[in-house]
């Protein structure tokens, strides 16, 4: 049609510039922001201790970061679906216990440590895959929501880590701490593996088929299923990836810590959901930058980390994640009654037989 | 009407049931390459639970489904699109977070060449291009198809829907109430859109309640009433006093003033 023109946009955008105008447009960058509030935020614990900049406390603060983003990246791909994943916080803790159960055993029998590793990761991401498949099943099959089929997980989950355990860290193996406390620079090994992992599965989602699928069952999952996509067998790989990524980031704890605790991962899917929240994507599903889900969870790194670093107690952290969560849901609020959603309820037909007639 | 030719889409005695409702009831009817059918009736007609069996969105109780005389049993969307039939919803059938080029390309991705292909990367780029360039054909043309769906307007998104359906379909067309929703102008430009696809051999069935667009541009109407069809005859027979009286059922009262062919 020969007269779509863009001439209601231009009239739209004169409105926006005479109104609230600049101010918006920078506003409405959410990464800008995080780029804004992360220098804030550095300087800001900077100045209260100096040391918050060095060597050691920033190879700290990115391999605890690594270990968020890949949990966050799981997350990520179940929101841009229109989805939640609630169990991804238990996933890690029974992945990580059963994990250093084989992972124990094959330390008594003197196995090679690199083979105890590889094994070790194998093993936590096939428990987080199999805990994955469980939600696949209950919601694709069951047509349980997500949000009550994950619940059942987390619940589910947390309880079995503490049966598996009785309660107690599992294992005790010190190798595993020192491959994740060594490195290149200021790069844990752990980091430099993630970080790579990370950036993979962010080109996949934004460069992929899949990845494009993902956005637009999301987006609009009828149209996708119009469209031809299998939406249910998308839906279901995509909780079996989330579990997958859950599980490494079980092992990722195990190295930390050099043992399967029951608590690890405890709140994390809280945690993951802020940095997806708060790196731009809507929780409603189809839109969603992979760099904005990154700068979130190191955000929520810096915070965390921060606060432990100026001795403010911990629980302070909770307060802070909350209202880092409330401005980006007030910022994605803005954007949206100032930008697309003022366009998309605009009585669209009547301005264009307006400008039309010109 | 002997029509020796073979149908490019024929159903024959569909019926489907929402629950205890006969929404479809013994439903049969053809539409032949290069003819635009106008499927009309009132609300609650069975129209659009028609197109959604068509379109193998929903599955029927009971009936038969011919594309080029061959017989089909759709499982999923999937099955009629590679049958070579295309639907245009109404108003649901992009992702408005999607941008233009990756809905028209939606579920028939172009992939990078080499490993990164088959490793599942697409060609963006070619896409947003090519999407333009197929657009043009059926003579739609947009602003920047690196933009997404949700910032068009409401004509230019209906116009994107409607050249991705006719820029993909081989056989068949169905057009859900294409004419909704936009200004009297760009309904005009629909119409030629469909004129444009039935040139081009496709077998056009158009929806709508807007019985001048229908009596202007269909070669034959079919009119549904409670699930039934009720009429089914070249458009030259019908007058708008006496669609609209077959629509709602007045005709059975009171004759028709002219009667059909």
């Amino acid at each position: 049609m020969s007269t779509v023109n863009s001439a209601p946009e231009r009239q739209g955008e004169r409105r926006a510039a005479r109104g609230r105008g600049r101010l918006l447009a920078i506003l409405a960058n959410q990464q800008m922001v995080l780029v804004v509030v992360l220098i804030v935020l550095v300087a800001f614990f900077w100045s209260r201790n100096h040391l918050f900049i060095s060597s050691s406390e920033i190879g700290n603060l990115l391999t605890d970061f690594s270990g968020l983003a890949l949990l966050s990246v799981g997350e990520m791909y179940v929101i841009v679906s229109g989805g939640i994943d609630l169990s991804v916080g238990s996933t890690v803790a029974v992945s990580g216990i059963l994990g250093a159960f084989v992972m124990q055993d094959m330390l008594n029998a003197h196995d090679p440590q690199v083979l105890v590793l590889l094994v070790g990761t194998a093993i936590c991401a096939l428990v987080g895959a199999t805990v994955g498949a469980i939600n696949a099943l209950m919601i694709t099959k069951a047509h349980l929501a997500p949000f009550v089929a994950t619940l059942v997980m987390l619940s589910a989950g947390a309880g079995l880590a503490l049966v598996f355990t009785g309660g107690a860290p599992v294992g005790l193996d010190s190798t595993a701490i020192i491959f994740s406390a060594s490195g290149v620079g200021p790069f844990s090994y752990p980091a430099i593996i993630i970080i790579v992992l990370v950036t993979i599965l962010g080109l996949y989602l934004h460069a992929s088929r899949y990845g494009r699928y993902t956005f637009a069952i999301g987006s609009n999952s009828f149209a996708a299923r119009a469209a031809g996509i299998n939406v249910q067998r998308h839906v279901a790989s995509i909780y079996v990836l989330s579990g997958a990524l859950a599980g490494l980031t079980g092992m990722f704890f195990y190295l930390r810590l050099g043992s399967g605790a029951p608590t690890s991962g405890q709140d994390a899917e809280l945690t993951a959901i802020a940095a997806v929240v708060i790196g731009g994507s809507s929780l409603f599903g189809g839109s969603g930058r992979m760099s904005g889900t990154v700068l979130g969870a190191f955000v929520l790194t810096v915070v965390t980390d921060g606060l432990i670093f100026i001795n403010i107690q911990p629980t302070w952290n909770q307060v802070v994640v909350g209202a880092f969560i409330f401005f980006a849901a007030a910022l994605q609020a803005l954007r949206l009654s100032s930008g697309s959603l003022a366009r998309l309820l605009r009585p669209t037909s009547h301005a264009e037989e307006a400008t039309d007639g010109r | 009407m002997a029509d020796e030719r073979v149908p490019a889409l024929e159903v024959r005695g569909i019926n489907k049931y929402y629950g205890g409702v006969h929404a479809l009831s013994d439903v049969s009817f053809r539409a032949y390459a290069g003819e635009i059918v106008g499927l009309v009736g009132d609300n609650g007609a069975g129209k659009s639970t028609l197109i959604k069996v068509i379109s193998g969105a929903h599955a029927p109780d009971a009936g038969e489904i011919y594309v080029d005389g061959v017989r089909h049993h759709w499982r999923s969307p999937q099955d009629a699109i590679e049958a070579g039939i295309e639907t245009l919803y109404q108003d649901s059938g992009l992702a408005p977070d999607l941008t233009i080029g990756s809905n028209v390309f939606l579920g028939r991705e172009k992939m990078r060449r080499g490993l990164l292909g088959r490793l599942g990367f697409v060609d963006q780029r070619a896409m947003e291009r090519e999407a333009l360039e197929d657009l043009k054909k059926v003579g739609i043309s947009v602003p920047l198809s690196r933009r997404t769906v949700a910032e068009l307007s409401g004509g230019q998104r209906q116009a994107v829907a409607i050249g991705r359906a006719i820029s993909w379909a081989r056989k068949v067309i169905l057009l859900d109430e294409p004419t909704n929703n936009i200004g009297a102008r760009q309904a005009i430009e629909v119409l030629d859109v469909m004129r444009s696809a039935r040139d081009q051999g496709l077998a056009v069935i158009f929806i709508s309640h807007t019985l001048p667009h229908v009596l202007e541009v269909t070669d034959r109407i079919v009119v549904m009433r409670l699930g039934r069809v009720v009429r089914d005859a070249p458009t030259s027979g019908f007058t708008a006093e006496n669609l609209l009286a077959t629509i709602t059922g007045l005709d059975e009262l009171r004759p028709p003033t002219s009667s059909p062919a």
